[in-house]
């Protein structure tokens, strides 16, 4: 075969053309050499000389195809009407195939002539080229544009009742329906039609099938949504709708385009969910609180697809999850509060978390769900002391964290305060519970009554990274002032001592705090004559110390000091741990065997609150026998020579070291003074940089602050009006809900 | 000996001792450390001048440097030099 044009006879050629293009739509065998002969035929009337006959091949073979179409939709209407889509479907795909092969033989006219012709796709969105109907398409597209024209076009209406009929059928037959590839095959007949498209090519689809599938779907899901609401239960309705749902989006895979998914979707949750939006509401009350759990998973299933559906079900959630934890919050009876508080908050706390992953799919808005009601149930102040969560926690941290913690493990005790550190997460006064907190570990620390360093120093790291480095700088501190004074007593002992030729006639150990690092409050202090049997030892100790540190001044804190007593007046010897106050009192009886409570008061100059809470303790211990039932300041005391314990060596101390009322009182005033401070520093601050700010504007930039607990409005004005006596700031002269910064 | 003191653990907390209650330089109280600190005590030191003037380490230090010609107690304008 020559490559050269040449002159050409059209009407022959497309004599022999015509028949093979004919055998290739109808998909007949053509033999190989026929269809190189043809493949060149078309090459040759393109290129023929003098002029191509390209224009007139595609005028010839476009009627062709024009006539060859209309003939085919004239045999299908000698058909039976009941079997359309059937007929519809085998036309189809034979004609589909031909055009493809079609499409192929004709390569030269659609490459070089067609597409050389045809704008640019630029040109076609930007250009104002008018859509030109005369504008040639390559084969392929042609074969299917005149199967549109031809054969859709005067079909459609029966063509989709009869698709919508079998849609039905397969709604009525739980999908089993017969001839389920046929009515596939058409409706991906409706989208390949215009395949070749650049745009709006589901467009055909869409209003030919998708519309009134839409329509008619939607009937039947209201319909059957009306007849299941009348005749079923709650339970069984939720269940019947995932169940069509599930279906749904089956037939929707197995039917429509990919792109129809989501508005089937849609259309059976308007008729079924949203619909009886109403209905599930008043039910999901019981439903949450009786928690039948499939019924509350099947329900969040149907709401979850519209997120402020799912607020009313959330928040319903959330007020039983309250009410369950003030309800058991109430009940807490006994001495162990700190422990009971704990353990409910952490089994309410788990159990819905639990049931969130179970039931909720660990759905975010309801993992914040919960979120805020654990917050409302650790934050519950039935009397208005809000105080009493901070408080219970630090004592549970604290019971956790002493000595005798009922013979948990190490991993236990870590285990339980890790759930500390959950509540702490949810405490609004993170700062009271910090005071709190470091009061007694101050006391842990001074009485050396910690369990582990190791667990006291990993609990800070949690507090540390829940909170920040700024929350436990001071507790870090008091850790270190620990260590300080290990060093300090060793260095004092094993070399200043030796070094200087003295011996203490005690063992002698100390704990230097710096004084603003610890929170020791006021209320123990007291004036007190130290008896001499301590003063060499201290000031031996105070020599050295001035020599290590420079500009340093030593306040002896007697009602935090303890030490240990050997009893030599018993028939056993006894070794008591007791508090300094109380080794004062038991050296007086020395010389004598009877003293007053005055007299011991007097010579010690001890307060009569420390002195009795002290002396107390002895008498109940049996150490000292009184002869009046409440000590007064005529109560004679004597030694008990008869005092026996069977352990030779304990401590007397526990009573003594308890947090009172009165320290629990001075926490939260000194909380609170602290909060002020911290309020007025924020605002002189803010008011600095801004010079000019509104009030809501000001308050907001408090609030946001506010890190580690919540301030009150009320308390923010105070400051507020404090700082406009002080004159740092005033109101601005024309607003009246403004303030200006007095630099 | 009817009873004798085995072992003793004191406890005392230590402030600094200086002539005045504040800074000369930042004027807060030698209680609280300097601004450019967050907590008192060893971390933000005080120290002495021999005219026996008293500082926060880091407002005299902030201050030496800024003098260009001589370093002098910003209190008594007498040469500044640390006491041993
Ligand atoms: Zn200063
Ligand atoms: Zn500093
Ligand atoms: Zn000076």
């Amino acid at each position: 075969m020559s490559l050269k044009p040449k002159e050409m006879n059209f009407s022959d050629t497309w004599g022999d053309l015509q028949k093979t293009v004919h055998g290739v739509i109808t998909l007949s065998n053509i033999p190989r050499y026929v269809w190189q002969d043809r493949f060149a035929d078309v090459y040759q009337l393109c290129v023929a000389y003098p002029e191509s006959l390209a224009d007139k091949l595609y005028i010839e073979t476009k009627n062709f195809l024009d006539n060859h179409v209309k003939g085919l939709l004239e045999h299908l209407s000698t058909l039976s009407h009941d079997n359309i889509i059937y007929n519809y479907y085998e036309c189809w795909r034979r004609y589909n195939k031909g055009i493809i092969y079609l499409h192929e033989l004709y390569s030269y006219l659609n490459n070089q002539h067609i597409r050389k012709n045809k704008l640019s796709e630029a040109e076609l969105i930007y250009g104002n080229h008018p859509i030109d109907d005369l504008e040639q398409m390559e084969i392929g597209e042609l074969g299917l544009e005149i199967w549109k024209k031809n054969m859709i076009e005067p079909l459609q209406g029966s063509l989709v009742s009869a698709i919508l009929e079998c849609i039905n059928q397969d709604r009525n037959n739980n999908g089993h329906l017969i001839n389920a590839e046929v009515v596939r095959g058409v409706i991906e007949s409706f989208v390949a039609v215009n395949k070749f498209k650049k745009r709006n090519n589901i467009e055909l689809y869409r209003t030919l099938l998708e519309k009134p599938l839409v329509a008619a779907s939607g009937e039947y899901f209201r319909s059957q949504a009306d007849i299941w609401f009348q005749n079923c239960t709650i339970t069984q309705y939720m269940e019947r709708v995932i169940k069509l749902f599930e279906e749904e989006s089956v037939r929707c895979q197995r039917f429509l385009h990919s792109s129809s998914h989501a508005i089937m979707k849609q259309c059976c949750e308007k008729y079924m969910v949203e619909d009886y939006l109403c209905a599930l509401y008043n039910e999901a009350k019981s439903i949450i609180s009786q928690e039948r759990q499939q019924d509350m998973a099947n329900m969040y299933i149907l709401l979850r697809s519209v997120s402020k559906n799912l607020i009313p079900y959330m928040t319903e959630f959330k007020d039983h999850i309250i009410e369950e934890g003030l309800q058991r919050l109430n009940e807490i009876k006994g001495d162990n509060m700190c422990m009971s508080f704990v353990e409910i908050i952490m089994s309410i706390y788990r159990k819905y978390k639990e049931m969130i992953e179970k039931i909720f799919q660990s759905d975010k808005n309801f993992t914040s769900a919960l979120d805020k009601a654990c917050i409302s149930i650790v934050n519950y102040s039935p009397d208005n002391k809000s105080y009493k969560s901070s408080e219970l926690l630090a004592k549970y941290c604290d019971q956790l964290l002493k000595k005798s913690s009922k013979g948990l493990s190490e991993m236990e005790v870590d285990e339980k305060l890790t759930d500390a550190i959950i509540i702490f997460k949810y405490l609004d006064d993170k700062d009271m519970f910090q005071k709190f907190y470091s009061r007694m570990l101050a006391k842990r620390l001074i009485h050396q009554n910690s369990q582990s360093m190791d667990a006291e120093e990993s609990m800070i790291d949690k507090l540390k990274t829940a909170c920040g480095y700024e929350f436990t700088n001071k507790l870090h501190r008091m850790f270190t002032d620990m260590k300080i004074s290990e060093d300090l007593t060793e260095k004092f002992n094993s070399q200043y001592l030796p070094d200087k030729r003295v011996v203490l006639s005690l063992n002698f150990h100390v704990h230097i705090l710096q004084a603003g690092s610890w929170p020791l409050g006021q209320t123990n202090i007291t004036s007190f004559t130290i008896p001499q049997e301590f003063t060499q030892s201290m000031q031996a100790f105070e020599k050295f110390y001035n020599c290590q540190y420079n500009g340093r001044r030593l306040t002896w804190m007697y009602h935090l000091s303890q030490g240990e007593l050997k009893l030599c007046y018993l028939n056993k010897v006894h070794l008591i741990t007791m508090q300094t106050f109380q080794m004062a009192i038991l050296l007086l009886f020395e010389n004598t065997l009877t003293m007053t409570c005055s007299e011991i008061v007097n010579t010690l100059q001890l307060n009569w609150d420390q002195f009795l809470k002290n002396c107390v303790t002895l008498v109940e211990c049996k150490i000292l026998l009184a002869n009046t039932k409440e000590l007064e300041n005529d109560t004679v005391l004597s030694l008990n020579e008869k005092y026996y314990n069977k352990r030779t060596r304990l401590r007397i101390t526990a009573s003594l070291q308890k947090e009172t009322p009165m320290e629990t009182t001075q926490t939260i005033t000194s909380v609170e003074e602290d909060r002020k401070l911290f309020i007025q520093a924020t605002i002189v601050r803010i008011m600095k940089s801004r010079k000019l700010l509104k009030h809501n504007a000001l308050i907001q930039e408090i609030l946001s602050q506010c890190i580690t607990f919540n301030p009150s409005i009320s308390m923010i004005k105070k400051c507020i009006e404090t700082l406009i006596e002080k004159q740092y700031m005033e109101r601005a002269r024309n607003s009246r809900d403004e303030y200006s910064y007095i630099a | 000996m009817k009873v004798k003191i085995k072992s003793w653990v004191g406890v005392a907390t230590w402030r600094w001792v200086a002539n005045d209650d504040t800074c000369g330089i930042c004027r807060l109280a030698f209680e609280n450390c300097c601004p450019d600190c967050k907590l008192p005590g060893d971390d933000c030191p005080l120290v002495w001048g021999q005219c026996s003037h008293c500082y926060h380490m880091h407002c005299i230090m902030k201050w030496l440097n800024s003098q260009q010609v001589r370093q002098l107690c910003p209190m008594c304008r007498q040469e500044w030099k640390f006491k041993e």
